[in-house]
């Protein structure tokens, strides 16, 4: 307790330079939050798709290629699907904006039971079945551009030709923003149809619910065997796995944000050394007291490292506090980049960043902390700052 | 005046504080540097890529060459306007090209993405940088074979020479290497023409047309000529602009870089300023002498903030040359764009260079400027007293 108690009243001795190296800790320790957020928030994004165990299907040549919309039925007839719907990539432009929000077709009576966590108006969704160029939109996109239902949401096709002239009939609501407008399939396909234009018959991909989550790895098996001799093969995956093939589609984007804390842990280890050192020159002769009055080296060493991590410390925690406020902003500003709220990417990465924060000063007191601890009484009474 | 030579000597004096702030700016700026080197890279390969006299020619509405379609008897015609250039023996510099993309994995469980294919022929090799082939031979037309570039067969599975590539069951061989100057094409797989939509079973189908005009005068025609059309209903577009789009597509990188930038030199000027503080209280008794023996309180300012620059410079020279070594490293993401992937080089010119150390340059003006006015701020006596 004295130990702590004096260790604080070293801190404040000079506020300056406490605060100086809080600061410097803390802007760069927010940088690692914010960067170590992203790596959070897409496990979290992640292990939110696993509870709903959904599998998408998709050819296994990639987006381009071809998936049969009689595959559809194909996959709603196989053991443990529960639900399963066509989900066509429109990527088409609205007015003057290219793909400012996701666009997909896909099929109106099962679109909400693949997606069961999603909520709308049942009256809304009877308009949207009835209505063959009817539309539905995840809410904050509604708000977003001011949409009311009825508005006329034209969109211009980009790979398909074949322009869409939506009609809006509800608005769902979802636990995470998804930015997206749905629209029915069937409204695409005969328009293509009619112009005699190419990628008629296409479900794009389809996503789909299984039973349990037991039986996921199974279902992926059995479908993607059954079209394995077709003239257009399969890949089966979990919605996860799915969205991780976007993450690593970046690239190598951990190994990045790791060599840059690697430089930001460095760099912080010599700020905060530099700031010890000069702290330890200034009182070189009080140690020197403190030892002739009896404290032993350790309750010395002990002092210094404590105060030396301490600092570091608080430089973390202001950091943690300035990255995840700067995350939630983003958040607020930017839903569609930043999905998830910081209070839904907590976890033991922030412990691990404090911990590190602690960490780093106490590696910068070793130097001080040993040389004080080896001080003899004579010498540090003597020496002249 | 104070001379220079006092604050170098300072600097040397205290070397053990030089050299820990020196490293540690250093550092941040490394940091900031190698992911500006990063956004330039990407800009670089995507700004040679496009040629000031090449139109792209699309279906109107497309975004891009993946989501476009031209019909093969549209695209003769168009071969045959005038004032697309022509090389030695006469043939028009317009190149029919097919574009498909493929979901396929990279090396080293590095997890998928997709990699673009291109079914050309001939004439479209001469319609990018400097093609070269640096490896192995070119394709043959009609046995399926492909061509790539050495760092695509580094990142991808099944593009080394020798290699198969499936596609839709058909299997193309690897049988070489290409260059070109270093442009986004570097980032492909080329094939013959025939043979892709062969595989891909859109026989007669083609994606997009490349050509080069004659000159200016012959672009703004063909533009016209191109837009105007009734009949066609295609699109043209400048090359250089089709790659800025991509550009601004991809910039999530340089964003990436400035978040990087702010915070870290926010943190470092804080450092920087430590140190300065802890250099003014050591020497408040030399600050005296040099007060009394007649330097002005401005030319004492301007010492401190000197030195602090100057800590602060050497760490950003240090922090850049320390980036050198990754320069030219090849390195891929995905072209936002696109959906695909786009190889390129780590690039540090002057203008990333630069930013670096004016990245630097701030930290030590900043962070020296409170500590200088302390400095000056100190009355003589009092000074001169301080043990």
């Amino acid at each position: 307790m004295h130990t702590l108690f004096y260790i604080w009243r070293n801190l404040k001795r000079n506020k300056l330079r406490s605060a100086l190296t809080i600061l410097s800790v803390g802007f760069s320790l927010a940088l690692m939050t914010v960067l170590n957020g992203y790596t959070a928030m897409q496990d979290a994004w992640g292990a939110e798709s696993e509870k709903y165990h959904r599998i998408v299907v998709l050819n296994i040549q990639g987006f381009s290629g071809m998936l049969p919309i009689a595959y559809v039925d194909r996959v709603r007839g196989t053991e443990g699907i529960r639900a399963a719907t066509p989900y066509a990539w429109y990527g088409g432009n609205y007015k003057d904006e290219q793909m400012p929000f996701a666009q997909f077709g896909c099929d109106p009576k099962a679109a909400f039971g693949v997606w069961d966590e999603f909520s709308i108006d049942p009256k809304q969704l009877e308009e949207w079945q009835k209505t063959r160029n009817g539309c539905v939109v995840d809410r904050r996109l509604a708000d977003k551009r001011g949409w009311k239902i009825g508005e006329r949401i034209p969109l211009k096709g980009t790979f398909y030709q074949f322009d869409l002239d939506l009609v809006l009939c509800g608005v769902w609501d979802s636990p995470k923003n998804t930015d997206s407008l749905w629209f029915n399939w069937l409204y695409l396909d005969e328009g293509l149809r009619e112009k005699n234009a190419q990628g008629t018959g296409n479900a794009g991909t389809i996503f789909a619910q299984v039973t349990s989550s037991d039986a996921t790895a199974k279902v992926c098996q059995t479908l993607d065997e059954r079209f394995a001799s077709s003239d257009n093969p399969t890949r089966t995956q979990t919605e996860s796995a799915f969205f991780q093939m976007f993450a690593d589609m970046a690239g190598n984007v951990r190994a990045y944000i790791f060599y840059i804390g690697l430089a930001v842990v460095f760099s912080l280890t010599l700020v905060a050394a530099t700031s010890m050192a000069v702290s330890m020159r200034e009182r070189t002769s009080e140690i020197a007291v403190l030892k002739a009055i009896g404290f032993s080296r350790r309750r010395v060493l002990v002092t210094i490292l404590g105060e030396a991590s301490s600092i570091t410390f608080l430089g973390g925690c202001l950091g943690v506090a300035l990255g995840c406020s700067f995350l939630e902003l983003a958040h607020r500003a930017a839903s569609q980049i930043v999905p998830l709220s910081v209070s839904e990417m907590l976890g033991p990465w922030l412990a691990y960043l404090l911990a590190s924060a602690a960490g780093i000063g106490l590696v910068s007191g070793i130097v001080p902390a040993v040389r004080a601890a080896q001080l003899s009484v004579i010498d540090g009474l003597r020496r002249v700052v | 005046m104070v001379p220079a030579k006092y604050n170098v000597r300072n600097l040397r004096v205290r070397w053990v504080t030089t050299l820990m702030t020196v490293v540690g700016t250093g550092l941040v700026v490394w940091a900031s540097v190698l992911t500006f080197g990063l956004a330039d890279g990407l800009d670089h390969a995507l700004r040679i890529s496009g040629d000031p006299l090449d139109l792209i020619v699309m279906r109107k509405g497309a975004n891009d060459e993946g989501s476009s379609n031209v019909e093969q008897k549209v695209a003769k015609e168009i071969a045959n306007l005038d004032g697309i250039a022509t090389d030695k023996s006469g043939q028009p510099l317009c190149s029919s090209e097919f574009v498909t993309i493929l979901t396929k994995p990279r090396r080293h469980n590095a997890g998928t993405t997709n990699l673009i294919v291109r079914g050309l022929q001939d004439v479209g090799r001469s319609l990018r940088p400097e093609f070269t082939i640096v490896r192995g031979r070119d394709v043959r037309p009609g046995v399926n074979e492909a061509i790539t570039s050495v760092n695509m067969a580094e990142r991808f599975e099944n593009l080394a020479i020798g290699e198969k590539l499936e596609i839709n069951k058909v299997l193309f061989e690897i049988v070489g290497y290409f260059e070109a100057a270093g442009s986004s094409a570097e980032s492909e797989v080329w094939t013959d023409l025939r043979d892709l939509t062969g595989a891909r079973r859109q026989a007669e189908a083609l994606s997009s047309i490349n050509l080069r005009c004659r000159d200016e005068a012959a672009k703004t025609a063909l533009l016209k000529r191109l837009r105007d059309d009734e009949q066609f209903k295609l699109d043209a577009i400048d090359e250089p602009k089709y790659f800025e789009k991509q550009m601004e597509a991809s910039s999530t990188i340089k964003y990436v870089g400035y978040v990087i930038a702010v915070f870290l030199t926010m943190g470092a000027m804080f450092a920087a300023a430590n140190t300065m503080y802890a250099a003014v209280a050591s020497r408040s008794r030399e600050i005296g002498a040099l007060r009394a023996i007649g330097f002005s309180r401005r030319s004492i300012l301007l010492s401190f903030l000197f030195e602090s620059f100057l800590l602060c410079l050497l760490g950003g020279l240090l922090g850049c040359l320390a980036t050198l070594p990754f320069h030219g490293l090849s390195t891929g993401t995905m072209n936002g764009a696109t959906f695909s992937e786009i190889t390129f080089a780590f690039r540090f010119g002057p203008s990333v260079l630069l930013q670096g150390v004016i990245m630097a340059v701030t930290m030590g003006l900043v962070g020296g400027l409170f500590p200088a006015i302390r400095a000056i701020r100190m009355p003589i006596i009092s000074a001169l007293r301080e043990t």
